[in-house]
């Protein structure tokens, strides 16, 4: 991020910036910084609390008026507690589904497989509630029945057919990991009368009780042994949270 | 909390190791009030308009969008898996702040908002978004931007 500024900055145009690790910044050293002490992936703060985000964004964009620098300002506030929607009664996140329970004696990769589709299963209409309420979903390439059946398939050793032509076999795995967790998150917090989960919370859940996690740590360890190189790079790093490995 | 010495590993050691370039010069561009800029957002979060080529490999490229997009128009594939992505999933604002920002150009607190915003994706290495943040440059001038917003994720 810091490069950017200085890139752009050498082109003549005056950046500010947000910073999520100070170590860095403060290395890097752009022309102007704030950071703020928020967990990585939420730079303005917390999801449904416009007030913070105008504040932060606000003590960024003041830097622009600093007579000269470099600055690496602290933002003066602590992490928010997380923000219920309107519709929430804040009872508290518990587990959508844990199909895993019926399969945890269980070492058939198959039968794994057929758990995952039950939870999709029993997922997809609050997943279809939760888009048809917000117009909105982060789901990209992949629906949710097409990214079970392609990861489900690959991680059980079988070579799926990619059904997006444009994709590399990679990037396609990539994506379609991606869009399952988002599906997953979007089903489980349309669900009435609970809290939206906090990200530990959520990968908590997925990654060490839902079945689709399981999936994916067995996708990983296939990408691991592939012979291609962008395989294996998404083994080593772009499936599984280096936290959950 | 984002500070590498509070991380538990083994995220602390990921993120130490990942490029972080340091540079001889420090260089500094100053502008008018902040009530008569114009601003746009660059974001490494690798967002993209939906339809839009998903981000690969490591590549330095970057994505346009247009400064009337709707947030169920606007889509990440950052290749990370290491930050938080519900976040996003529930308000955009969070990686992404165009309603803040507009919220301040129609208060006069800025002088306005951008036609174009762009985003790369944050794990490539800063070396290789170099020449396309030049030619960058030349785009956001055209577009009379005088002050840019870099928002990490």
């Amino acid at each position: 991020m810091g490069a950017l500024a200085h890139y752009l900055e050498h082109e003549g145009l005056p950046t500010t910036q947000i910073s999520l690790i100070r170590e860095h910044t403060e290395t890097i050293q752009p022309p102007r910084a704030l950071w703020v002490p928020f967990e990585l992936g939420r730079p303005l703060g917390g999801p449904g609390n416009p007030a913070l985000q105008r504040r932060v964004l606000l003590a960024a964009l003041e830097l622009l008026d600093a007579p000269e620098g470099p600055l690496l300002v602290d933002f003066p506030e602590e992490i928010p507690e997380e923000t219920a929607g309107p519709d929430k009664d804040l009872e508290g996140w518990s587990c959508p589904v844990s199909f895993t329970r019926q399969t945890s004696q269980e070492n058939d990769l198959e039968k794994l497989q057929s758990a995952f589709r039950r939870e999709v299963a029993e997922l997809r209409p609050w997943y279809d509630l939760n888009l048809e309420k917000s117009g909105r979903t982060a789901v990209v390439e992949f629906g949710p029945e097409s990214a079970s059946e392609f990861l489900g398939a690959f991680g059980t050793g079988e070579q799926p057919v990619i059904q997006k032509a444009d994709l590399s076999l990679a990037t396609a795995i990539r994506l379609a990991a991606q869009d399952l967790k988002a599906f997953y998150f979007e089903a489980a917090t349309a669900r009435p009368g609970l809290a939206s989960p906090s990200s530990g919370e959520f990968n908590e859940w997925f990654w060490q009780e839902s079945a689709a996690g399981r999936i994916l740590k067995a996708v990983k360890e296939r990408c691991l042994k592939e012979e291609d190189e962008s395989l294996k790079m998404n083994g080593t790093l772009f499936l599984v949270p280096v936290d959950q490995a | 909390m984002a500070q590498l010495n509070q991380m538990p590993e083994p995220m602390r050691s990921h993120l130490a190791k990942l490029p972080c370039p340091s540079f001889n010069d420090q260089p500094w561009v100053s502008g008018q009030s902040l009530s008569h800029r114009r601003v746009a957002l660059i974001s490494t979060a690798g967002l993209q308009r939906r339809g839009d080529r998903p981000f690969e490999g490591m590549a330095g490229d970057y994505r346009v969008i247009p400064g009337d997009i709707k947030a169920r128009d606007l889509v990440m594939t950052h290749v990370s898996t290491n930050f938080d992505r519900t976040g996003f999933q529930r308000d955009w604002n969070v990686v992404f702040p165009l309603d803040r920002l507009q919220e301040l150009a129609t208060e006069s607190i800025i002088g306005s908002v951008a036609a174009y915003h762009y985003s790369f994706m944050g794990a490539t290495d800063p070396s290789e978004m170099e020449p396309a943040a030049r030619n960058l440059a030349e785009l956001l001038k055209g577009d009379r931007v005088d002050a840019v917003l870099l928002v990490p994720v």
